[in-house]
Formats: structure tokens, C-alpha cells, sequence
């Protein structure tokens, strides 16, 4: 994602002070969610009564995490370094959606997003390499998920790490065995692109 | 001036929090390096301080075994083999020549992983987990040890046949060598025309052309 929303005027220069920006933005964000500030503004706005009514009340984080959102769209749209924005937009909105939650939502939560960006690599990457070592993120982010709930859940008989074991390896053999999949297409087609593994279209 | 002696008095008396922090802020941006960044064989080695900051949150959740299994197997060995891949499929080292995905492309490919985002999120908010307050026994790996040799073997042992043809596998879909048709005892002029030549179809070919 590099560049392709941005318009191409920008200098880097001004590229990089949007970003400055949005990270200093982000960073305003996450401590008036900290601080309870943003609590604070929702009742002066008179937003109170709507989140109630949708059963989100307890639920001022999602703001944070919207404004995040909006905040990061538009930087992005005007021409900041996009890469850069969306780490720095997903460490800000990690940290308002977990300050004040149980450590296993925490850990559930950190896990989530590392699936999501698995997803997201795998879905956009067009080197076959590359698109493994996503499905890797995201067997990485499951074991997270198993072992925050051994430790959490179930302290005794620690279940969750007996699966992560097993998770480990199925990843370890689905590694080995796609890897060579990928060389062997790479023998008879001397390319690495998912675009033109189109071998087996009808 | 005093907001930090309060985050540093706060960091102070709750170590795990701000560990998990920290070690959080590694792994996400680096695992954005990974999917990003423009050399891939780059993304191939941040992949290692993904599995290490992962192997710290093992650590801060008290699985030693599983912490030290993350470093040894992820670390070393999957990253290992991804970059052998990587070296083999891209031997120039140059910039990848792939077509890029599109724009509209990306924006929903970033829109179905906010969406799975925010569906796992509210899914594991509600605070009405089945939560257990003992402590996690100190010596967890001989809990684990004796539930894989008693209860879980039958599921090892599959691990271990599994692993096997695995092994098995991969070797015989990287090898490619074709076989030497019946009849022609030239074996080392069987070279494939067209296409890249194999590495092992090389290292076929120099001692037979030395010889002569």
C-alpha cells in the first residue's frame, strides 16, 4: 500500500509532516481516552443518550477508536505515507480499544490484530513467499489466543498450551510443504506472482 | 512534568501491563513490515522479530516451554526456510517486478480486515469470561509432558507421522528431477530445454562435462 491513494504532488516532505501529524493526532486521541477526557466530551456533546440507546454506553473506546479511523482515512486521502499511517493508526487504536480491560482481552485483542493484518498481507501481497509468511502471522496470532487462555481460563491442566504445541506443528510441516510448492511452480513457471498462477483455470 | 513521574510510578507497579505494552508496540508495526515492505527478502528477517516479540508474550504468559519452542522453530527455523525460498525464487535480489495490487483492491481488502477486526473485538469484549484467579503452576512444562505422553499421545504420535510425510513431501516436490527415460543411458544431456535450468540439473551437468 504505497502511495496509491496519494495524490502524486505531494513532496516527501510534506508526505512526512502529515503523517507527524496524524501521529501527534493519534497520540491526543489515546491520552484523552486515558485520562478520561473523551469520557468527558461525550457527555458535554450531549452523545450520552445515543450511545445508551444503541447499548454501547460502557463502550467509549469504539470513539477512539472511529476518530482514529476517520482521522487516519483522511490524512491518507490528503497524501500522507500510507504504510505509516496504518501502523501508526493500529498501535493508537490497540492501544485506546485495551487500556482498561481484563489482560486477557488485552492479549485477545492483540491477537485479533495481528490476524487481521495477516489477512490483509495475504489478501494484497502478490509474491507467493510473501503470502505465507502471512498465513505464518496469522498461526502466530492463533497460538497468542491459545496460550492467553491457558494462562487465564484454564491455570491446571494447561490445555491451551497442549494446543498451541500441536498448532506448531502444523505450521512447521505446512511451511515446509508450501515453500515447496512455491519452488516447484517456480521451476515450470519461473515466476512467483499469485496474478499468473493460473495454471489450473478452466 | 508530573504526568510522567505518575506513568513512570504506574509503569513501576504494573511490570506485566507494561511489558505486554511494549512488546505489543514491537510486534504490530513490525508485522506491518513484514506484509509492506518493498524487498522482500527485508520482510523475510523483520518476520524474526515478529516470532521474538510473540516469544516475550509467551514469556510474560508463562509458557517457558512454548516460549523457547516459538524461538527455536519460528524463529530460526521457519524464517530460516523462508528466506532459502526466497533466495531461490528471486536470485538477482532485485526489486520485485509484481504486478501490484490495485487500489480498490487494497481498500477492501483493508475494509474486510477492519470489519473481522471489529466482529472479533465486540465478540471477546463482554466481560463474562469463565475467569480463573489461581496462579499458573510453576512448573507448567512437566504438566505438559505428562498430558502428552498419557492423555494427548494418540494426537503426538499423528504429529509425528504427520511431520514424517511432511519431510517426505517436501523433498520429493522441491527435488523435480525427472527420471531417465528407459533406454537412454545419456542421463546427463536429460536436461530440460526450455524453462530456468535446476540448480541439482547444474550440479548434474559440471562433473559429466568435466569427465569428458
Amino acid at each position: 500500500m504505497t502511495s496509491s491513494t496519494a495524490t502524486n504532488t505531494q513532496t516527501p516532505a510534506q508526505a512526512m509532516s502529515y503523517t507527524l501529524a496524524y501521529a501527534i493526532a493519534v497520540f491526543f486521541v489515546v491520552s484523552a481516552y486515558a485520562t478520561g477526557n473523551l469520557d468527558n466530551f461525550v457527555q458535554m456533546v450531549g452523545l450520552a443518550p445515543v450511545l445508551e440507546s444503541w447499548a454501547l454506553k460502557d463502550y467509549t473506546e469504539l470513539l477512539a477508536f472511529i476518530l482514529i479511523v476517520l482521522l487516519g482515512s483522511t490524512v491518507a486521502l490528503l497524501g500522507g505515507t500510507t504504510s505509516i499511517i496504518m501502523a501508526v493508526g493500529t498501535v493508537g487504536s490497540f492501544f485506546a480499544l485495551t487500556l482498561n480491560q481484563h489482560p486477557l482481552i488485552q492479549y485477545l485483542t492483540l491477537a485479533a490484530v495481528l490476524f487481521s493484518i495477516g489477512l490483509y498481507g495475504m489478501v494484497v501481497s502478490r509474491n507467493a513467499v510473501r503470502v505465507l509468511m502471512s498465513i505464518e502471522l496469522m498461526l502466530n496470532a492463533v497460538n497468542i489466543n491459545l496460550v492467553a487462555f491457558a494462562r487465564y481460563v484454564d491455570p491446571v491442566q494447561v490445555k491451551g498450551q497442549l494446543f498451541a504445541i500441536f498448532v506448531i506443528t502444523v505450521a512447521a510441516a505446512e511451511a515446509a510443504v508450501g515453500l515447496a510448492i512455491v519452488l516447484s511452480i517456480y521451476r515450470n513457471t519461473s515466476t512467483v506472482d499469485m496474478e499468473r498462477f493460473n495454471l489450473l483455470k478452466w | 512534568m508530573d504526568q510522567f513521574e505518575m506513568l513512570k510510578a504506574w509503569a513501576e507497579t504494573n511490570v506485566e501491563t507494561t511489558m505486554f505494552y511494549i512488546l505489543a508496540t514491537l510486534a504490530i508495526p513490525l508485522a506491518y513490515g513484514v506484509i509492506l515492505d518493498k524487498t522482500i527478502i527485508r520482510s523475510g528477517f523483520i518476520l524474526i522479530g515478529v516470532f521474538g516479540s510473540i516469544c516475550g508474550l509467551f514469556l510474560l504468559l508463562q509458557a517457558q516451554f512454548l516460549a523457547l519452542a516459538q524461538l527455536m522453530i519460528y524463529a530460526v527455523g521457519i524464517t530460516l526456510v523462508i528466506v532459502i525460498a526466497l533466495m531461490l525464487t528471486n536470485p538477482r535480489m532485485e526489486k520485485s517486478q509484481l504486478s501490484n495490487a490495485t487500489p480498490a483492491n487494497q481498500l477492501g481488502a483493508f475494509m474486510v480486515a477492519v470489519g473481522l477486526f471489529m466482529t472479533i473485538y465486540l465478540s471477546v469484549r463482554p466481560e463474562n469470561w469463565t475467569l480463573s484467579s489461581e496462579p499458573l503452576d510453576v512448573n507448567n512444562v512437566e504438566v505438559l509432558g505428562r498430558a502428552l505422553t498419557t492423555d494427548y499421545s494418540l494426537p503426538f504420535e499423528f504429529a509425528s507421522v504427520l511431520l514424517l510425510a511432511a519431510l517426505i513431501g517436501s523433498i520429493m516436490l522441491a527435488k523435480a528431477e525427472k527420471p531417465p527415460k528407459p533406454g537412454e543411458d545419456d542421463y546427463e544431456y536429460s536436461v530440460v530445454e526450455d524453462g530456468p535450468i535446476s540448480d541439482d540439473a547444474r550440479h548434474d551437468r559440471e562433473p559429466a562435462a568435466s569427465k569428458r
